[in-house]
């Protein structure tokens, strides 16, 4: 049995913002991530680092909130921080009035602001549909979601934090009406760990209420699923967002090689079963064409959908609630922490750690804001210069992953798994996802030893299937043509069969 | 515009349009065969998959759904294509083992085993079943091809990996070409012992060769050798197609290499002729009869917008099962993907149905009904509809 002070439940940004925080302040603590790190709603955003823009109108205080996190995190992770810069852009019927109340919003928030003509934004973004009126600049930002945790948690692990990730907590062990401690099943082994702490924070996003009702509590939420598409080209440099209020399909983000476009915005009841329609995707591509006309002939490569975590609202449209944040005391020794955006997370760790030094009795500052994020140089040291310099060995052609980089992060991480070698080299997520590489990649790990002939063909077959849920939705064009190639390889070529 | 005239025009370069052309060219006709590039033939295993729903590929035929485009081959059609096919891989130096009445197994890069009527020699003596012990010969580096798999199904199992130099498929073959480089490697292979009952290699053994060097190592080992075909670049596919291509060559007809169709002049009920280019020139080349043979999606006969599915060349009315929600079912393993019978209807003379041309045959995998993956039953298929197309087009030019 695992004794510590703090027991933290998620993996997500606000999870490993927590444990990092934690760590600095010198509290012991442990963290339980039934997936992998940012396996929830922070993996499946647009990694936009908001300029607080997109809220000014609806909601000042969460664009305050995440105009100075933009400050913050471009100091201290500059890493992991793209600092694009994004456009509002107003096309022909967007409304006048909107774009006063914006700037006014953005003036009183503190944002900064340059209206630029419709032939500068075009300069800047040639992509840019030419019939745009005008164009305001902000300081948007591009952000990794993935090397954001990670960078998080390597500052807990280096300073003691225990870390379980693919551990699915399935008690919270009570004694008194207090809660003490949880097991987790090691969702790999089957094997079940007890971990003792005087506080539980349960940061599990979409998942909170089922948590907290494990202590007998509740945590009210409204569950808002967004979904995004990702293409297979950098067809802009900046974010662009559109200028009214929020809406499907508003914003385009770039990321690495591709970029992210969304979102939407429909009630769900259950985080475990979200699918996406077919109009959804057709909604994004359409309004995203609106502002870049070519995204509707570009590839899609994938469509993916996460659930926002939103404090409970009797607002019918779930674009109106708050993007603020709260936490929740059950009053048994366990807090809920819900709400908010990935672009707060700092702020919102900072509040939930400020809380538990209160009812530990310590004083210790958060210096989260200050101290820039550790080991970014070691963990974003893949460019595209070291990934070039090894063709011979080259595993994944989509994103240039070359097997000397691979079996580094098997050799770090010691992972079984094939999804954590995706989320830390980028390997499988170009245009054929992974339809080629991971055979290679799971080959490789069985050369290692690190898995067993049985566990990398199993494995594959429930890459397979997870990979065709995410593609599922964007077949057509070139990416049909692809999928069929890669149906015709593992199915034809490679004869796998239906799983019993 | 340079013009030229043809008998037949063929647009594809796959098992079906190069089998069609060769068929209409040993008889006298004179044929031209347009392609974009290489065909999907080159990515798949070299294997002849006729039917593989039943052990018997003519029983499995029969099994077929009604709308299946098997149906329009009558049996001896089907027999007189694939002995046609293997007489001519005979002559071109890749002979194929197999019969119409019994599927074959061949051991896949997984370990499992993939069911076919027509294999090449090379994977002739894969094993049928699961007690032969095999030894493994791969290659340092090879990223296409890990034993651990095949280990995973068959314990008695052992590997030996020999340091070619290189690591691609394509590179180990080449050398596989050169004479001191096999000479090398069978003083290597000479060296090990091997007390397994077959020895097995990712099919590497050479560009052309491998049905000879299978045989040098076959005599010096005293063992059973065989071939397991690989994911794409895949050596059999390769030798196949370029054995059907100099085969179509040989016969008599003439190959547009790398130019694309860009338009297609019509008349009446009739097409004259299609506007092809390459490196800016652009030709005309007039036909009395066409045969469409351009593939699925992968081969490009076929494109899938968000609303629709189109066919390339001659914008023929395609059969597909609805909107896009129906292309696709849930389950990736469930092998009832609706796409796979998306493709051209056509009638017993191969003519499709529902266009107003009369000088048309299409053949292959753009036929719809196909569901080639569920069915097994690809370069099969194309072998057999290709012969029937050409000679309904041979009694339609007379």
């Amino acid at each position: 049995m695992i004794k510590t002070d703090v027991i933290i439940i998620g993996g997500g940004a606000t999870g490993c913002g927590i444990a990092r925080d934690l760590a600095l302040r010198g509290i012991p603590h442990c963290l339980i991530e039934k997936g992998d790190f940012a396996a929830g709603a922070t993996g499946a955003c647009h990694g936009l680092l908001h300029s607080g823009g997109r809220y000014v109108v609806t909601d000042p205080i969460a664009a305050r909130e995440c105009y100075e996190e933009n400050l913050i995190l471009r100091r201290i992770g500059e890493k992991c921080v793209e600092q694009t810069g994004g456009l509002f852009v107003r096309l022909p019927g967007d409304s006048k009035r909107f774009r006063e109340v914006f700037l006014r919003g953005c003036e009183e928030v503190g944002i900064p602001t340059e209206v630029i003509s419709s032939t500068k934004a075009i300069d800047l973004i040639p992509n840019l549909n030419p019939e745009i009126e005008e164009a305001i600049k902000v300081p948007d930002c591009s952000i990794d979601p993935f090397r954001l945790c990670m960078l998080n948690i390597r500052t807990s692990q280096l300073r003691g934090g225990v870390i379980f990730t693919r551990h699915k907590v399935t008690e919270i062990v009570k004694s008194h009406g207090r809660c003490i401690g949880i097991k987790a099943t090691d969702q790999a082994t089957g094997e079940v760990r007890e971990i003792r702490g005087n506080i539980i924070v349960n940061a599990t996003g979409a998942w909170a209420n089922m948590i907290a009702s494990l202590a007998g509590s509740e945590v009210p939420m409204t569950l808002s699923k967004g979904s995004l598409v990702i293409t297979n080209h950098r067809l802009t440099n900046m974010v662009i967002n559109r200028l009214r209020p929020p809406s499907d399909g508003d914003i385009i983000v770039p990321n690495e090689a591709v970029c992210l476009a969304g979102t939407t915005s429909l009630a769900v009841d259950n985080p475990d079963k979200i699918s996406i329609g077919s109009p959804e995707v057709d909604t994004i591509i359409s309004e995203a064409g609106r502002m870049i006309p070519h995204f509707n002939n570009t590839r899609i490569i994938r469509a993916f959908s996460g659930v926002r975590p939103l404090l409970k609202s009797n607002k019918m449209d779930s674009h109106e609630i708050s993007r603020g944040f709260q936490i929740l005391d059950h009053a048994n020794g366990m807090y809920s922490i819900v709400g908010g955006k990935l672009s707060t997370f700092r702020l919102m760790a900072e509040k939930m750690v400020d809380v538990i030094m209160d009812s530990f009795k310590l004083k210790r500052a958060c210096e989260t804001a200050e101290i820039p994020l550790e080991g970014q140089e070691e963990l974003s040291g893949y460019p595209l210069s070291k990934r070039l310099a090894d063709m011979k060995n080259i595993v994944c052609e989509c994103e240039l992953v070359n097997r000397n980089e691979v079996e580094r992060i098997i050799y770090q991480t010691g992972t079984k798994n094939v999804g954590d070698i995706q989320h830390r080299t980028r390997l499988g997520m170009g245009p054929c996802q992974g339809g080629f590489c991971t055979f290679r990649a799971l080959g490789i790990m069985n050369d290692m030893s690190v898995i067993s002939p049985e566990q990398s063909m199993e494995m594959l077959r429930g890459f397979l299937q997870r990979r065709f849920r995410g593609i599922r939705y964007a077949l057509w064009g070139d990416q049909l043509r692809e999928e069929q190639l890669v149906e015709y390889i593992y199915l034809g070529i490679l004869a796998m069969e239906k799983p019993q | 515009m340079s013009v030229t005239e043809y008998d037949v025009i063929i647009i594809g370069a796959g098992v079906a349009g190069l089998t069609a052309g060769a068929f209409l060219a040993g008889r006298g006709f004179k044929v031209a065969l347009v392609t974009t590039g290489e065909p999907t033939a080159c990515l798949s295993t070299g294997c002849i998959d006729v039917c593989s729903r039943d052990h018997n590929p003519l029983t499995g035929i029969k099994e077929l759904p009604l709308a299946h485009p098997f149906h329009l081959a009558p049996e001896k059609t089907i027999r007189e294509a694939l002995n046609n096919f293997q007489a001519a891989m005979l002559d071109m130096g890749i002979p194929y083992t197999g019969a119409l009445e019994e599927n074959r197994l061949v051991l896949s890069a997984l370990g499992t085993f993939k069911t076919s009527c027509l294999v090449p020699s090379t994977m002739e003596a894969a094993p049928q079943d699961a007690k032969d012990s095999i030894h493994i010969i791969s290659f340092a580096g090879l990223k296409d091809f890990y034993p651990s798999y095949i280990i995973s199904r068959r314990k008695n199992t052992k590997v030996s990996v020999y340091d070619a130099g290189v690591s691609s498929t394509m590179g180990i073959a080449s050398h596989f070409e050169e004479k001191e480089f096999l000479e090398k490697f069978i003083i290597w292979l000479e060296k090990i012992d091997i007390q397994e009952d077959k020895i097995a290699f990712p099919a590497v053994l050479g560009l052309e060769s491998a049905a000879k060097i299978i045989n040098t190592i076959s005599i010096l080992t005293g063992k059973p050798v065989f071939e397991i075909p690989t994911i794409p670049p895949s050596m059999p596919g390769r030798r196949l197609f370029n054995a059907l291509k100099n085969y179509f060559r040989k016969k008599g007809g003439d190959l547009y290499w790398s130019w694309p169709v860009i338009g297609v002049e019509k008349s009446g009920k009739i097409i004259e002729a299609v506007m092809t280019t390459s490196k800016g020139r652009p030709t005309s080349l007039n036909g009395k009869a066409f045969i469409l043979a351009t593939g699925s999606f992968v081969g490009g006969g076929l494109t899938a917008t968000r609303e629709a599915i189109i066919e390339n060349v001659f914008n023929l009315p395609v059969h597909f099962p609805g909107t896009r929600e129906t292309w696709f079912d849930n389950d990736y393993f469930s092998f009832n993907h609706g796409i796979g019978k998306a493709g051209i209807i056509a009638d017993s003379s191969l003519r499709p149905t529902g266009s107003p041309w009369e000088n048309i045959f299409v053949c292959g995998g753009i036929l719809a009904d196909t569901e080639i993956i569920k069915n097994g039953c690809g370069h099969g298929l194309a072998l057999a509809t290709a012969h029937v197309a050409a000679k309904s087009c041979m009694e339609y030019i007379r």
